[in-house]
């Protein structure tokens, strides 16, 4: 397990359009502890899915740097793993190569490889959808598959771009536990994107708030684990956090 | 199993109610044979030209130059398309000629194709190859182009290098424009095939109908035509729609059809 370090990270781009420079990221420095789990929250357009999307390697950083475990990132690899908004997932695999196709990339032999991801199939719940396309399974499920193909792969950091923003309020609360409860098995250094104040609460030890490509505030979340909603929405510490964390969205 | 009977007989329907009026009404008539033959007259064509091997050498003439023709454009065009498709150096360079050829594609080169190629099997598979490849070439393109950005990052961000990117990300991407590609060129293809078959060959199904015409034998030129359509329902049927069923139509790519 490897901490993730943004210092001085900052993206500026031309914009065709408007003929000018943009500025999408001014000087972002963040510490993501090893094993620690840490949402951004901030309104559309902050930034935020670019931040991502520069740790992942997707996109290039104009300056600052970016480092996972104290080395700089170069383009995208299986260090950082990602979960997408969109699930991405192959349609052309089953379930279970999709699982398996980190571990493939890794050279990991078949049997072996198939045995992991069913372990991993098994964590979420999934093991009779092994054999069937993502297209044959619901929302929520394609989601517990993108997320459990990129635990597959043991990444250093887990990179997840809101990744439950296309599923129903129900499958996304269940898919939030059921986060908070592999995340406690495995331990794994995540950054989560998203613009849901609660499901950020809920889920991190510490809440990034990021405004106009700047961070704004970082508030830290003590609450105890394994997290549920049932005792989340009585919970007054829950309550205040995430009153605190609106407030600042709200202003940013 | 039910289902796809009952489709295949609404298929066959109209198709049965042609030929019971051709068997039936026509016959009331006095038709010139000159200009249109019986059917039992076709049928007799059929059993003259099946029994002395002329009809499946015409036949196999034609589905020879259309599988080389065919197989050697795809084989060249879908590794042309994803080079286009990953590199916009590439695609820019090769979009005009793809263009300009993708009109010419077809009939309109027999003439310079009988001078290179001579008459016969070189220059009809050359003309069938035209017809196949540009249109596979600018589908695989727009295949590779309709696979999701995410997609093609999470096979990156999972540790895939140029050739698994290749095999098992932009090629099972771009199969349903692929397949489409085939599809569409292979209609092309057949049909290009009977027009150079008419000029530039003396064996195949478009020089048996060319040659009938001059005897005037109706009864083989309309059975050379009922056989060309039935040929191409076949291969669609039999081969093209069994290969989307045990791909795109199995991982939800496409609607089935």
């Amino acid at each position: 397990m490897k901490g993730l370090t943004l210092r001085h990270l900052s993206k500026t781009y031309f914009d065709p359009y408007s003929g000018t420079r943009v500025d999408a990221i001014h000087d972002v420095s963040l510490q993501v502890e090893a094993g620690e789990f840490v949402s951004v929250v901030g309104p559309s357009g902050c930034g935020k899915t670019t931040i991502l999307n520069m740790i992942a390697g997707f996109l290039p950083h104009s300056g600052g740097d970016i480092l996972v475990g104290g080395k700089p990132v170069k383009g995208p690899g299986p260090d950082r793993g990602v979960v997408f908004q969109s699930f991405a997932l192959f349609p052309w695999k089953t379930v279970l190569d999709n699982v398996a196709f980190g571990p493939k990339m890794r050279g990991v032999a078949r049997a072996e490889r198939e045995k992991i991801a069913r372990e991993y199939l098994a964590i979420a719940g999934l093991s009779e959808a092994a054999g069937r396309y993502p297209s044959e399974l619901s929302g929520g499920m394609q989601q517990r598959v993108g997320v459990v193909r990129a635990l597959a792969n043991d990444p250093d950091v887990l990179l997840m771009d809101e990744p439950f923003a296309s599923v129903d309020a129900q499958t996304r609360m269940t898919l939030q536990e059921e986060l908070t409860r592999i995340w406690a098995e495995k331990r794994n250094t995540v950054l989560f994107i998203t613009h849901d104040v609660g499901e950020a609460v809920f889920l991190a030890d510490r809440v990034v708030v990021l405004t106009k490509g700047r961070v704004l505030d970082e508030i830290k979340v003590g609450l105890p684990r394994p997290r549920k909603w049932d005792d989340a929405n009585k919970d007054p510490e829950f309550q205040r956090l995430s009153a605190q964390v609106l407030e600042k969205v709200r202003a940013a | 199993m039910r289902r796809r009977l009952e489709t295949t007989a609404w298929f066959m329907a109209p198709f049965a109610v042609i030929l019971a009026a051709w068997a039936f009404v026509l016959p009331l008539f006095e038709v010139n044979p000159r200009l249109f033959p019986q059917l039992s007259q076709v049928i007799e064509a059929a059993r003259e030209t099946l029994a002395d091997g002329t009809l499946i050498q015409h036949v196999g003439a034609s589905l020879v130059r259309v599988a080389v023709g065919t197989t050697l454009a795809i084989v060249l065009a879908v590794p042309l398309g994803i080079a286009m498709g990953v590199s916009p150096v590439i695609s820019t360079f090769i979009s005009p000629l793809l263009r300009f050829f993708s009109v010419l594609a077809g009939i309109a080169w027999i003439p310079i194709a009988t001078l290179w190629f001579g008459y016969g099997f070189g220059a009809i598979t050359f003309i069938i190859f035209n017809a196949v490849f540009f249109i596979v070439t600018y589908n695989t393109l727009l295949g590779v182009s309709t696979i999701p950005m995410p997609v093609r990052n999470a096979a990156l961000s999972l540790g895939a290098g140029p050739l698994v990117m290749l095999t098992e990300v932009l090629l099972p991407g771009a199969l349903p424009n692929i397949v489409t590609g085939i599809r569409t060129g292979l209609g092309f293809a057949w049909r290009g095939l009977i027009a150079a078959e008419m000029i530039a060959t003396n064996v195949g199904l478009g020089y048996m109908l060319f040659v009938a015409r001059d005897f005037y034998r109706t009864e083989v030129i309309v059975l050379g035509m009922v056989v060309i359509g039935v040929l191409w329902l076949l291969i669609d049927r039999l081969v093209l729609a069994p290969l989307e069923r045990a791909t795109i139509e199995r991982w939800g790519m496409v609607q089935r059809a």
